[in-house]
């Protein structure tokens, strides 16, 4: 039985995806998430494009039905160690981390969250709000049980007296489990670029200059203000600039790569700025418009035409701050002039690159990675095929794509493994 | 519960509201205790005729929330929710209700504050009206009307009439749709209001001198009501005919 | 029937959660006082093993036939309880849930006697509801273990081959009279650059060689009848009618190229599209036409000019035909007129690079000035506005090469009407989900791939085909669907079968249909998801909505403020 398993590598859409095609054909599989909780990516935004569908609503459920299945098991807070074996007969060893609270007690009423005494920033809040030392990452986290954040803890023994389930466990250790698969389909995603190192846009060094993530919660309503689009003083933000490309399509770090989302949601973020606020001015300023997917050009046509957003072809050399919280971009709209654009909030759509600790998992099972640390595929027009058989990719990270595409990635890496461990075992005509 | 206190139900979708609720209640977000929550799998199952007959049995207010437009764990569902709610809402306008007391709202599972302002907000609307005042009578009338074909058709149709127009190809400006509404439910009210009326015998004239109607508007109801074998003819006093409902046709 | 009401209630305290507010002694003493309750505890986590147990030794001891359990949300605790009420012999719908944590004692902590108030008033409504329950039973139908895939172009052999090498006979139905769709008709393909010919040989012969697909060539569908699981699919193939029985269907039926007609000048001679340049170089007769120089508009039709969107592949595909003539001939000119640039992702980005150095020169224009095509002295010159300069730049052209949207096949209409499925504004094929659903339509068992579904490269065509593959083999290889419990149903005796119950459902799973009382709505409880709104939209309120039945909302309503004894009386 267990040999006719599939392993899913990464819990955002695309994995989630992989797991509950295969998982619903009958095959059990088990989901391998890093953090605490499956959803990934998408569970940080606010709206999705083009229809501005509300991002955890639509997911949260799918996360469910996921953590729910009968035939998958997700264990959260892990990370494949190992592996041996080949296609159709992978043994996997896999590394528990302690979340230091009982999985099968805590029933997520957050009590102990609530005695923690201590405050962390929330890194799925992009550091914007403080967390306890119990916590978990967000209100619709699956599964909802909660953990220690074993850095900051200083184990004062708050929440163990407070926990009626009895469920804090300090003393817990990790764990090496093992599993059986015939296939393997890895789907990581993506980390956004820290934008520290491109000086010119002042990332870090003026408040009000933030990424594009941060701003996904900033506008969320669920999100660290409420949804408020306030700058770091308080104050609301009346003239706000989106910056395109910030470390992409640029050859000084070798990241020449468009990441193919960027443009659409900013555009989003624009549009969803207006709707909070429709005195706001909002620009975009881009080099080309990706705007390809499908609704996607009738989109930038309703930012344009119906919420006035405006879009700026220019590419800006530096960003500098000025008295009151002023910021000032100089761009350049043709190759002889330099315009300058004054606004109190910069959004930057930085780069996305291949997940932290993308090389080690790669050298772990041993498929080639391209120059810019995606998954390589053996055959370009065999999109979920890595160098190595009976290892499927899936998501953003093989190469960029949007959620849809994302999902309909993680389907086919499913239809791949099902030839693995399906194939030949059926023969029924009808 | 105190005298002043008003009373709402709340009627809320699986997939979206009943979600922001939870997540009030998850982040803590305060609000007035006055509702009464009902889960439904969509705002699209919420019926007008319950929704009178919530008002009927109490309700200083009611509250529809569903899933934003285009967000619908079904589709359509809410967009269909709207229509039926904004009849329900001319149907309490009849009734001499203040359709203020009707709410829907578009609440989504991450608007956990959100939730609790529209409480809030709708809470203090309905204390600004105080309790509910209406004639049983009327309300029920309202109920029937809502339980109609006529009006259930006209409601579920209104869209492809605004967009796609009727059988001659006609299409319906947003003006033309309010005055065929407002026409059409006046005439199911009205003829409800009669139907409940010859719960004993009554002639034309007596009908329209206690509801206050022209007695010609009244015959041409009791002629409809006739073909549709509702209600029939009782007695002939002092030469004028009086009429009786058939059936008894109570609420639900 | 008659049988007896037996109702169990148990409050849980949440630890504080609940009881530091409200009053759950009092709540349980009430609810012990309502109309066919025999028996109400309380429980520190009702959810616990503990909690658990005591509600399954409660049904036990006091017969219980309804429970009713006042704690957190049903979103994340239903599933549990009902399982325990099954574990202990009770249909599992026969289960109650109040919400008196978030919805109550979370909101209102600082009023504590309202919150009890209003927790008593919710349980009376539970149990008002719990009254009425009925038991429900989720409902399975077989599944014939195969697929119709219709359209044999790259995504549709794609799909079918996954489906065949997942253990199950496909259908391949092609109303062409070979297989490869639209690249039948290319040159060579981006970004390998590789002939499409080649790219196909092996890829037809792959389908043609396995033993568990059938191809249906020069076949087309004339009905479709069933729904997932029993599909019956009517085909004219090469004038025979057949019929095959299938468990689901696959829409891969492409797109065509838009035909530029009455624009720019067009002709198809001097002034072509891209498809006829790909033929051209296919029979290698560029060069001995002597062309010297060449101008591609972008967007020809698209993006606001004929049709309103994006069509996502002219861009590298005049990308990649500039280059490769720009490569056999480097003394030729060629010059790419565009407004934006859809060279997105990782290998467009960079083939855009490649074919710059390779010396095709790229001009921007915007899109209210879009380039115009003109005849002076017998030669064909392109006016094309420059952003930055802010005037028109003639160029003068042998070749005039517009690259043209792709746009749904006129077919298609029918297809969709057949199939009952939709198509969106841009005419094409209107999956299920925009975001989440992107190879579904929302009409169980029938899914879809490639162009039918917009404008898409061949890797996301392959892509699209292998996910839609997934999606078809989960009820195969499952062997059953299985619908939800909660579904409606329509009382034939109320019916008039007037049809707006059909209208408004989303999933076609209630249709009107002939019986012998006359036109009758019937409900396909397999495809029913459950909303309702048929329900409250029947003209008749012939429709039954289990589990939120009229009655029972009704009194919920009704007893949200006053007792049972008062709304029965
Ligand atoms: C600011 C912003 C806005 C966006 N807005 C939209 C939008 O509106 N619409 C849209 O379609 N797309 C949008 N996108 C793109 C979208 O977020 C991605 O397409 C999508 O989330 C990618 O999904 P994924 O499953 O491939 O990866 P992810 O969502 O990144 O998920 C990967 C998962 O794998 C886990 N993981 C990583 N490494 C390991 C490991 N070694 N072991 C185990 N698990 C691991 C991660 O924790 C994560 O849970 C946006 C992106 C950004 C940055
Ligand atoms: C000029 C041009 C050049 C291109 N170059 C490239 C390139 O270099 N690289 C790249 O990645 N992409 C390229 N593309 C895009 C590529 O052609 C598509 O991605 C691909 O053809 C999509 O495949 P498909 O199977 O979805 O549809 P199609 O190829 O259109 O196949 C659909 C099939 O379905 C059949 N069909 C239709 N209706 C019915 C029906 N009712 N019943 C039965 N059968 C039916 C058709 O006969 C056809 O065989 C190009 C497109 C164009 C127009
Ligand atoms: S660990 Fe205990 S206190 Fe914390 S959330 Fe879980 S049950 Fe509640
Ligand atoms: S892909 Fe390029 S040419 Fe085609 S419509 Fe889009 S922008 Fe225009
Ligand atoms: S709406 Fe009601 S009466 Fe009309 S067909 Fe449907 S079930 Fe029958
Ligand atoms: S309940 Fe919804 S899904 Fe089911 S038949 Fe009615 S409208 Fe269709």
């Amino acid at each position: 039985m267990e040999d006719k398993a599939v392993l899913v590598i990464g819990g955002g859409v695309a994995g989630m995806q992989a797991a509950f095609d295969l998982a619903e054909a009958g095959i059990r599989v088990c989901l391998v998430e890093r953090t605490l909780s499956v959803g990934g990516r998408m569970a940080q935004l606010d709206k999705t494009f083009p229809t501005n569908d509300c991002a955890i609503c639509i997911l949260a459920p799918k996360m469910m039905d996921c953590y729910r299945h009968e035939n998958i098991e997700v264990l959260t807070l892990s990370e494949v160690t190992a592996i041996e074996g080949e296609i159709g007969s992978f043994k996997v060893k896999i590394l528990r981390k302690s979340r230091f609270v009982d999985e099968d007690k805590c029933n997520g009423c957050g009590d102990c969250a609530r005695v923690c005494p201590m405050g962390i920033l929330n890194k799925f809040d992009m550091d914007l709000r403080v967390r306890s030392g119990a916590y978990i990452p967000f209100m619709q986290a699956v599964p909802l049980i909660y953990a220690l954040d074993r850095d900051k803890c200083m184990r004062c023994g708050l929440c163990e007296v407070i926990c009626g389930k009895d469920a804090i466990r300090y003393n817990q250790k990790p764990e090496i489990v093992e599993r059986n698969v015939s296939a393997i389909i890895v789907a990581i995603g993506f980390d956004p670029l820290d934008p520290s190192g491109l000086t010119e846009y002042g990332y870090g060094k003026y408040d009000d200059v933030i990424t594009a993530l941060e701003f996904e919660r900033l506008i969320c309503a669920a999100g660290p203000t409420g949804g408020h689009v306030i700058r770091r003083d308080g104050k609301e933000v009346k003239r706000i600039a989106w910056i395109q490309c910030v470390g992409a399509r640029d050859t000084r770090d070798n990241r020449p790569y468009c990441c193919s989302v960027c443009c659409m949601h900013a555009t989003k973020e624009a549009i969803l700025t207006k709707e909070h606020n429709p005195e706001a001015e909002t620009f975009i300023l881009y080099t080309d418009l990706r705007c390809f997917g499908k609704g996607f050009q009738e989109y930038v046509n309703r930012a344009e035409d119906d919420y006035g957003v405006k879009y700026i072809r220019g590419k800006p050399g530096e960003i500098k701050g000025k008295e009151n919280k002023i910021l000032e971009i100089f761009y350049s709209p043709s190759s002889d002039k330099v315009e300058k654009l004054e606004v109190d909030m910069v959004v930057l759509s930085t780069a996305l690159i291949p997940s932290e600790g993308v090389e080690a998992l790669a050298e772990i099972l041993g498929t080639e990675l391209d120059e810019y640390k995606f998954f390589k595929l053996k055959d370009p027009y065999n999109p979920t095929g890595t160098t190595r058989a009976g290892i499927f990719v899936a998501g953003y990270c093989q190469a960029p794509r949007d959620i849809p595409e994302c999902i309909a990635h993680g389907s086919a890496a499913a239809s791949r493994a099902m030839e693995v461990v399906l194939g030949g075992s059926y023969d029924r005509r009808a | 519960m105190k005298e002043e206190e008003v009373k709402i139900v709340g009627f809320l979708c699986n997939w979206c509201c009943y979600a922001g609720a939870d997540l009030a209640g998850v982040s803590r977000f305060q609000y007035p205790p006055n509702m009464r929550i009902i889960r439904v799998m969509c705002s699209g199952r919420v019926d007008p005729v319950i929704i009178l007959d919530t008002f009927l049995w109490g309700a200083d207010g009611v509250f529809i929330g569903g899933c934003h437009p285009g967000d619908c764990h079904y589709l359509q569902g809410n967009y269909y929710a709207e229509k039926k709610i904004d009849m329900a809402k001319r149907l309490l306008k009849k009734a001499g209700v203040e359709p203020g007391r009707l709410r829907l709202e578009w609440v989504s599972a991450s608007e956990g504050e959100r939730f609790a302002g529209v409480m809030k907000e709708f809470t203090e609307e309905i204390k600004e009206l105080g309790p509910i005042k209406f004639e049983k009578d009327e309300m029920e009338a309202a109920c029937i009307a809502a339980a109609d074909y006529s009006l259930r058709i006209l409601a579920t149709k209104e869209k492809e009439l605004l967009e796609e127009g009727n059988k001659y190809g006609e299409v319906f400006t947003r003006h033309e749709m309010d005055r065929l509404l407002d026409d059409m439910v006046r005439e199911e009210y009205e003829a409800k209001r009669i139907l409940l009326k010859l719960k004993r015998p009554m002639s034309v004239k007596e009908i329209a001198s206690e509801l206050n109607l022209k007695p010609n508007v009244v015959f041409r109801h009791i002629l409809d009501l006739k073909r549709y074998e509702l209600i029939e003819a009782h007695e002939i006093r002092d030469n004028t005919p009086t009429y009786i409902a058939k059936v008894e046709e109570g609420v639900e | 029937m008659t049988e007896e009401l037996r109702i169990g209630v148990f409050i849980c305290h949440c630890g504080i959660n609940i009881g530091g507010v409200v009053d759950v002694p009092a709540v349980v003493e009430y609810a012990s006082t309502l109309e066919n309750v025999v028996y109400a505890e309380r429980n520190l986590y009702t959810c616990s093993s503990e909690g658990l147990e005591a509600i399954k030794s409660a049904i036990h001891e006091h017969e219980l036939n309804r429970v009713v359990v006042a704690s957190c949300t049903p979103r994340t605790h239903e599933p549990l309880f009902r399982a325990t009420c099954k574990e202990a012999g009770l249909n599992p719908y026969l289960f109650e849930f109040v919400n008196i944590r978030d919805q109550c004692s979370w909101v209102h902590m600082h009023e504590p006697e309202f919150a009890t108030e209003k927790a008593k008033d919710l349980v009376r409504m539970g149990v008002a509801k719990a009254a009425r329950l009925e038991p429900l039973e989720e409902l399975t139908s077989d599944v014939i273990p195969s697929a119709v895939v219709i359209g044999a172009g790259i995504s549709g052999m794609t799909a079918a081959l996954s489906i065949a090498k997942n253990g199950f006979y496909v259908h391949l139905i092609e109303k062409g009279s070979e297989m490869g769709g639209l690249l039948r008709r290319l040159y060579k393909l981006y970004p390998t650059e590789e002939l499409a010919k080649e790219f196909l040989e092996q890829r037809i012969k792959a389908v043609e060689e396995h033993e568990r697909v059938e191809l249906h060539l020069s076949s087309s569908i004339k009905d479709v009848e069933g729904y997932v699981g029993k599909f019956k699919v009517i085909l004219d193939e090469n004038g025979v009618e057949k019929s095959i029985d299938v468990g689901d269907i696959i829409v891969a039926t492409g797109a065509k190229e838009l035909e530029p007609e009455g624009l720019y000048e067009y002709d198809g001679e001097k002034v072509i599209t891209q498809l006829q340049l790909e033929e051209k170089l296919r029979r290698e007769d560029l060069n001995r036409n002597g062309i010297e120089n060449v101008v591609m508009i972008q967007c020809a039709g698209a993006r606001g000019e004929v049709v309103k969107y994006c069509s996502k592949i002219c861009c590298m595909n005049a990308i990649k035909n500039a280059k490769l003539i720009k490569e056999a001939n480097p003394d030729i000119n060629v010059f790419i007129a565009h407004n934006e640039l859809q060279a997105y992702g990782e290998e467009y980005e960079l083939y855009y690079r490649d074919a710059k150095k390779a010396g095709v020169r790229f001009l921007r224009f915007p899109l209210e000035k879009r380039p115009k095509v003109r005849k002076s002295d017998g030669k064909l010159v392109v006016d094309v506005f420059h952003e930055r300069l802010l005037m028109d730049i003639p160029l003068e052209a042998d070749l005039v090469v517009l690259s043209t949207p792709l746009v749904q096949n006129p077919d298609a209409e029918k297809l969709s009407k057949m199939l009952k499925v939709p198509l969106g504004q841009d005419r094409f094929f209107f999956e299920a989900h925009v975001k989440l659903r992107p190879v579904d339509f929302a009409t169980d068992g029938i899914f879809l791939c490639g162009t039918a579904q917009g404008p898409k490269d061949i890797e996301e065509s392959i892509s699209q085909g292998y996910a839609a593959a997934s999606r078809a083999t989960i009820p195969l290889a499952k062997g059953y669907v299985s619908s939800e419990a909660i579904i409606s149903s329509v009382d034939e005796a109320i019916c008039v079968g007037c049809g707006i119950c059909e209208s408004v459902c989303p999933y076609g799973a209630v249709e009107v249909v002939e019986t012998e009382e006359g036109r009758r709505a019937k409900v396909t409880g397999v495809k029913c998801k459950g909303c309702g709104t048929c329900g409250s939209s029947c003209i008749k309120r012939a429709i039954k909505m289990q589990h939120y039945t009229d009655d029972q909302l009704i009194a919920q309503e009704r007893t949200a403020f006053v007792t049972e004894r008062e709304v029965v009386s």
